[in-house]
């Protein structure tokens, strides 16, 4: 039985505590949870409404527990995202979530884990690199491919030190266009696929980025043994409500925002590869 | 479910039912002409109820003629259920929510609704009533007096959909024009109240082989080119079909099937700013078909007009069966109708099925 109902489309005020500027067109904007919002979990998302210009679905990209202030990541690429920009620490949006289903990271308790984000696609992998540092035991390898455009387009430059410092936890970086300086893989993120080590039977894979990027990376995951339930992709669609009842969203029969936006590749395995369904 | 079965009135009973419905404070809906075309709105009294006219409804084509029997226009139930613009809150700049109520002053009774739209209400109950305060407060103080339909269009296909032309259940009253003779039967308390302001007779064996012999044909009628059996998963074996883009050669892209359709469900949500600097977030229909449908602003997930039709038809035969149970066509025959194009689901249906020849 559904539950949510048109005032679940009603924002709650929040506050926006931090600001932090990543990259010439990506900013992370901190936001204090109302009162009895529920904390999410990774891999969910959040519609945040600027006031008079509209909504829009940002995932988690962290998860501070004591203090329920949550991290989104905001590219300004259109009306709403772009309306971010004149944000200032302490002002207001209007905030609904959390939504959709996050990673499995019930399932992946005991196994390794390969995280593959494509530009943007980063922030919402990140609280997974939080909780495997915080329950390191509970999980084997961490193998983060991360690829982005050029070298200033790579998100979190400042703490992927701190990545490498959790046990048993490796990070391969790639860019598509390198500058002079970059000393690190050029390429395609499946190219890294390709020549990274991994058993593809004691493996998750989450997978996040451009729709294209995920296409050409399950097809490397798949060439390299991963089975269709061990490959997890997190899916972008319009999403105007958040609740499964506007319908934009869909991919085949799935609201994504509800649905998803992760699903298993088996799950979604009819739909995927059909251009534009 | 019908409560009573058949019973035989007079053609007179009918203006009883309607000043009956206003006496117990229904607002009373129906078709009526305006500007040549049947309209779905408020009637003041029974004599705005289109009466002498036929609607003649091919591919692309509408229009009205002299008759008996009308079916219906290019508005159905939901433009009154699930308004096209309907202001949800307002947001002060302060944040102060002053949210809508729409609760109090709606008592609608459909009257004279054919057994399609009656259909079309059952599903947009099983899409939004858990999920939409406004529908269900709508819907909750709704009355549904629906006319069997003894004559489909030309673009019907209700009976193909399991959605008529006979009304089953969920009516408050169905009836069926024979004649001078009125057979009636009541599903529900309110039913049977209004009804017993009514002179009935059990129905007799004559009047129940014309209603029956009616009622048959009328079905065969209404009957399209397919069946329902399998149609989901034919439908989606074949999601790679050409036929989609051979019919969108003349698909418009306008979405009129979007706005005539009584289930199409979709919405936006736009922000209007006052003077003062408050903000109402106001939800209008959305449709498949428009371009910005499931465009974002870093790209496009359908920038082709094949690919849109072709979430239309799959969420009408496929989509719809695995969200909600049920097909989200009725078979009202309205996307053909006012189609510009005169594109045909029906044929749409069959080029898939029978990859791209009929």
């Amino acid at each position: 039985m559904r539950k949510e109902s048109y005032k679940a489309l009603i924002p709650l005020k929040s506050a926006v505590v931090k600001i932090r500027p990543e990259t010439r067109n990506v900013v992370t904007y901190y936001v204090k949870l109302p009162d009895g919002v529920e904390l999410p979990k990774p891999g969910q998302f959040n519609m945040l409404y600027i006031h008079g210009v509209g909504e829009v679905p940002i995932s988690v990209s962290s998860i501070s527990y004591e203090d329920r202030v949550i991290a989104h990541a905001v590219r300004f690429v259109g009306s709403v995202t772009n309306a971010f920009s004149t944000l200032k620490e302490g002002d207001h949006i209007g905030f609904r979530g959390p939504y959709g289903v996050g990673w499995p990271l019930d399932l992946a308790v005991g196994n390794d884990i390969l995280l593959i984000g494509g530009g943007v696609g980063l922030p919402p992998l990140r609280p997974v690199i939080d909780e495997v540092r915080s329950a390191r035991e509970l999980y084997g390898r961490l193998v983060i491919l991360y690829g982005a455009r050029t070298p200033e387009d790579l998100l979190y430059t400042y703490e992927y030190d701190e990545y490498t410092s959790i046990p048993n936890t490796e990070l391969h970086l790639t860019v598509d266009n390198p500058t002079n300086e970059w000393r690190g893989n050029v390429g395609v993120v499946t190219n890294l696929i390709r020549t990274v080590d991994v058993d593809p039977n004691n493996t998750y894979a989450f997978v996040c980025g451009p729709e294209i990027m995920m296409k050409f990376s399950v097809k490397e995951l798949l060439k390299k043994g991963f089975k269709s339930n061990r490959i997890f992709l997190s899916l972008e669609r319009r999403m105007k409500c958040g609740v499964g009842l506007c319908g934009h969203c869909q991919m085949g029969p799935y609201f994504v925002c509800k649905h998803g936006p992760v699903f298993p590749l088996w799950f979604i395995s009819k739909y995927f590869w059909v251009d534009q369904i | 479910m019908s409560i009573t079965g058949l019973y035989v009135s007079r053609l007179d009973a009918l203006p009883k039912i309607f000043t009956e419905l206003q006496r117990l404070n229904y607002t009373v809906v129906g078709y009526k002409v305006v500007n040549n075309v049947l309209r779905l709105d408020r009637l003041n009294t029974f004599e705005e109820v289109a009466t002498g006219v036929e609607d003649v409804q091919n591919p692309g084509r509408y229009y009205l003629i002299p008759g008996n029997f009308h079916r219906h226009g290019p508005d159905s139930p939901k433009n009154f259920l699930y308004p096209p613009r309907l202001p949800l809150f307002e947001v002060s700049p302060e944040w102060g929510v002053v949210v809508k109520d729409y609760s109090k002053d709606l008592r609608l009774a459909f009257f004279g609704i054919k057994s399609c739209d009656l259909t079309s209400i059952k599903v947009l109950d099983r899409v939004v009533s858990d999920v939409d305060e406004t529908y269900v407060s709508i819907r909750g103080n709704s009355v549904i007096v629906v006319e069997n339909c003894t004559q489909p269009g030309n673009t019907c296909f209700c009976n193909t959909m399991g959605a008529g032309p006979r009304a089953r259940d969920s009516f408050d009253i169905a009836y069926t024009r024979l004649g001078s003779k009125l057979v009636v039967e009541a599903g529900s308390d309110l039913g049977l109240k209004i009804i017993n302001r009514l002179a009935v007779e059990p129905i007799d064996d004559s009047t129940y082989s014309e209603f029956e012999s009616v009622m048959t044909k009328a079905a065969l009628k209404a009957r399209a080119n397919f069946e329902t059996e399998n149609l989901p998963e034919l439908l989606e074996l074949r999601l790679e079909s050409n036929a989609y883009k051979e019919v969108v050669k003349r698909c418009l892209g306008c979405a009129n099937c979007n706005l005539v359709c009584p289930t199409c469900f979709c919405f936006d949500v736009l922000d209007v700013l006052r003077i003062d600097g408050s903000a109402e977030r106001v939800r209008v229909w959305d449709g498949c078909l428009n371009y910005t449908y499931a465009q974002v602003a870093g790209g496009h997930f359908r920038p082709d007009l094949w690919a849109r039709y072709r979430h239309f038809i799959l969420h009408k035969f496929t989509y719809w069966i695995k969200q909600f149970g049920t097909f989200g066509c009725v078979g009202c025959g309205r996307c053909i109708t006012w189609c510009p194009a005169g594109i045909d689901i029906r044929d749409s249906l069959l080029r898939v099925l029978k990859g791209g020849v009929i």
